[in-house]
């Protein structure tokens, strides 16, 4: 159940789904940085439309997605209505509140949608790559940086989502416990948090030690086996695209 | 011929507690071998010796008559340990790749570790759970899956750690049956339990640790009548023979 | 081999450094109502000061930044499963950068030393003031709003949840600490009288 909310992976077969996890992250950052450079109208319509169709080619739910998206849009409301506020310059024609201004409007506008599209890449690509991915394409970027443990840093991203279910289902667990004995009559909130963070804390750094001798006895090792990535004909024709993309705001 | 040798091993923590004291023994190649005691008789701790998660404060412990310390990542694939807690042995986040942890971490090319987790998981019958999340799993198939990640390391010896310990009655089963199974195909197997009436008809040999202490070794029709004493249960009713203990019909 | 020492260390470390991401993460999702005041208490925060206090400064702050480095990644992992860069670089991107600066505060001044209840509540009020000393400017600026109501915003709501999770903290270092920092020092003394493994 904790694996729903956590993961917004969604397992589905499309080119988005099948391409190379490295591409994939190339393509969100080009596109993420093209949002700085954008200038004019047509600057921030063509990498959303990208985006756009992206979202549909990935096959993902739109409406369910849109709605963990609340939290966005109550941020950029604030956005927009903060600079249209404060933000000086000539009134808006025809508009019944006289202390927006055009100029104020326009930057709330752009400031939305620069966020609008990072969220459309992002969500397109958590939603195309499962954590197995991520953490290997993450593990082939830092290789060749220097002083940074790549495999060390995979393993963490690997255990800190192995723990996070196992956490999620004691701390259910021990909430129901709790409950069970009217835990919830406790008026101080400090006693509270007591009874629900202590067990969770000292079960869990028990299990830990657990996990530590039980990598031992299956040989862990740092020196150890790589993916294999495979790049089709088609994951670079999306590059290209994006790259076409970023050229084209740039410009 | 003996596969395990344990030479006066003796553990001491920083605090000086004595949780190991000078046990010595032989385990010979295909045994079946229970290990019992009460709760903190050392018996964790002892068998954390034997594939080297814990160093002897003095004593040794030799497979295949050489010294584990010598090559602990050998020794490591040699023993493989089952944890009483499956969910802290399980460090993968699908079926499949748990699996695959053993065997990359020995850096096994690609097209042999996806071989060998193939084969385990048939193995085990987890093939239709490889894509999963272990969490999905139930608590016998998460043994299950911990029994896998061993098996893909190719050893010689399985050791359990408290096998029973949260398992209803259809996982108790299962693991018995894999117990057997694994016995069977020639492994060496060290089994640590309090709960005798489920498989110590399955056993060669009964030891029994009391104190950190050797107390008893010996064929379990002979031993199971001093259990008592140690603070193991006694698991035999009246009339009842050692052959009979066990869950499995 | 005492290589094989060292790497036991460092897979101890390791783990715990992933184990208090974890812990960071689910805290964001956790959220437990005070009676004092509208807004709940999220725990992502509790935690970080947890990591500052248990891991101290060095491996505190590998977690803190893992857990940064993967909401930046777009993985879901800020409170109420937010990602990307949008959220660093929106309003309340200023409390994941005091996020950093608080569990290096927090595990600099609680650090190796005798765990201590006045050092760790020092660390701990430390820890928050920076926090909300880079928390709410950030709010204030990226959005343009006046300090009064960047502190209603961001400060106000939130100090009857911080004096409750300083205190939580406080004891839960109390009993847990000492424990888990003994642990620490005997899994090391382990690996030191195993020279020989």
């Amino acid at each position: 159940m904790a694996q729903v909310t956590f993961f917004h992976y969604i397992h589905k077969d499309t080119v988005l789904h099948r391409m190379d996890g490295r591409l994939k992250l190339l393509c969100m950052l080009i596109l993420s940085v093209s949002s700085g450079f954008a200038t004019d109208w047509w600057d921030y319509l063509v990498p959303l439309a990208l985006a756009a169709a992206a979202l549909i080619a990935a096959r993902l739910p739109v409406i369910a997605l849109l709605k963990d998206m609340r939290f966005f849009a109550v941020i950029i409301l604030i956005v927009m209505v903060t600079n249209a506020f404060t933000i000086q310059g000539d009134p808006i024609p025809y508009f019944p509140i006289r202390y927006v201004s055009v100029q104020g409007a326009v930057t709330g506008l752009r400031f939305a949608g620069r966020l609008i599209l990072i969220i459309m890449v992002c969500t397109v690509v958590t939603g195309t790559t499962s954590l197995l991915t991520f953490k290997n394409v993450i593990e082939w970027y830092l290789r060749p940086i220097p002083f940074v443990p790549e495999v060390r840093v995979a393993t963490m991203i690997n255990l800190t989502f192995v723990f996070i279910p196992v956490i999620f289902d004691s701390y259910t667990e021990m909430v129901n416990a709790q409950k069970s004995r009217c835990v919830e009559l406790r008026k101080n909130p400090i006693k509270r948090m007591k009874f629900i963070v202590f067990p969770l804390l000292s079960r869990t750094l028990r299990r830990t030690d657990e996990i530590v001798y039980a990598m031992e006895s299956r040989c862990y090792s740092e020196v150890r086996t790589r993916a294999v990535f495979r790049t089709n004909k088609a994951d670079w024709l999306i590059l290209a695209v994006c790259i076409a993309v970023l050229v084209f705001v740039i410009l | 011929m003996s596969v395990l040798e344990v030479k006066n091993l003796t553990h001491i923590f920083p605090d000086g507690k004595e949780a190991v004291k000078n046990i010595s023994l032989q385990i010979n190649d295909g045994e079946f071998v229970i290990i019992a005691g009460s709760n903190g008789s050392g018996k964790t701790v002892f068998i954390r010796h034997l594939n080297g998660l814990l160093a002897p404060t003095k004593g040794e412990v030799l497979i295949d008559g050489e010294p584990i310390t010598k090559n602990i990542i050998k020794a490591r694939r040699k023993i493989g340990l089952i944890f009483q807690d499956s969910d802290s042995q399980i460090v993968g986040q699908t079926v499949a790749e748990d699996v695959a942890f053993g065997p990359e971490n020995l850096n096994l090319p690609v097209s042999e570790v996806d071989r060998i987790v193939q084969e385990v998981l048939e193995t085990v019958g987890l093939s239709e759970m490889a894509n999963q999340s272990p969490h999905t799993l139930s608590g016998g198939q998460k043994r299950k899956l911990a029994v896998a990640g061993v098996l893909a390391m190719k050893p010689d010896i399985i050791m359990f750690d408290e096998p029973f310990t949260g398992l209803d009655y259809p996982g108790v089963i299962q693991v018995l049956q894999q117990l057997v199974e694994l016995h069977n195909a020639g492994h060496t197997i060290i089994l640590v339990t309090h709960e005798l009436e489920k498989v110590l008809a399955h056993a060669d040999r009964l030891i029994i640790i009391h104190k950190g202490e050797l107390a008893e070794d010996g064929d379990p029709e002979d031993v199971i009548y001093r259990a008592e004493s140690y603070g193991v249960r006694m698991p035999l009713k009246n009339g009842e023979r050692v052959g009979e203990l066990t869950w499995l019909r | 081999m005492s290589e094989n020492n060292v790497s036991e260390f460092n897979i101890r470390m390791m783990v715990y450094c992933a184990l208090f991401t974890a812990l960071i993460i689910i805290g964001g999702y956790i959220s437990i109502p005070i009676p004092v005041g509208p807004v709940p208490v999220a725990l992502a925060d509790f935690f970080v000061m947890l990591a500052g206090l248990f891991l101290g400064f060095k491996y505190g702050l590998i977690s803190t930044v893992l857990y940064i480095a993967l909401g930046a990644l777009g993985l879901p992992v800020f409170a109420g499963g937010k990602a990307g860069l949008a959220v660093i670089a929106g309003p309340t991107g200023g409390f994941l950068f005091g996020y950093l600066f608080m569990t290096v505060s927090i595990g600099l001044i609680a650090g190796k030393r005798k765990p201590s209840v006045v050092i760790n509540l020092i660390a701990l009020i430390a820890g928050n003031i920076l926090l909300y000393a880079i928390g709410t400017p950030w709010l204030k600026f990226s959005t343009n709003i006046s300090w009064t109501a960047a502190l209603a915003a961001g400060l106000t709501p939130f100090i009857a949840g911080i004096v409750i999770k300083i205190a939580a903290a406080s004891a839960l270092g109390r009993v847990l600490l000492p424990r888990f920092k003994q642990n620490m020092v005997s899994a090391s003394a382990q690996t030191e009288t195993g020279k020989g493994v």
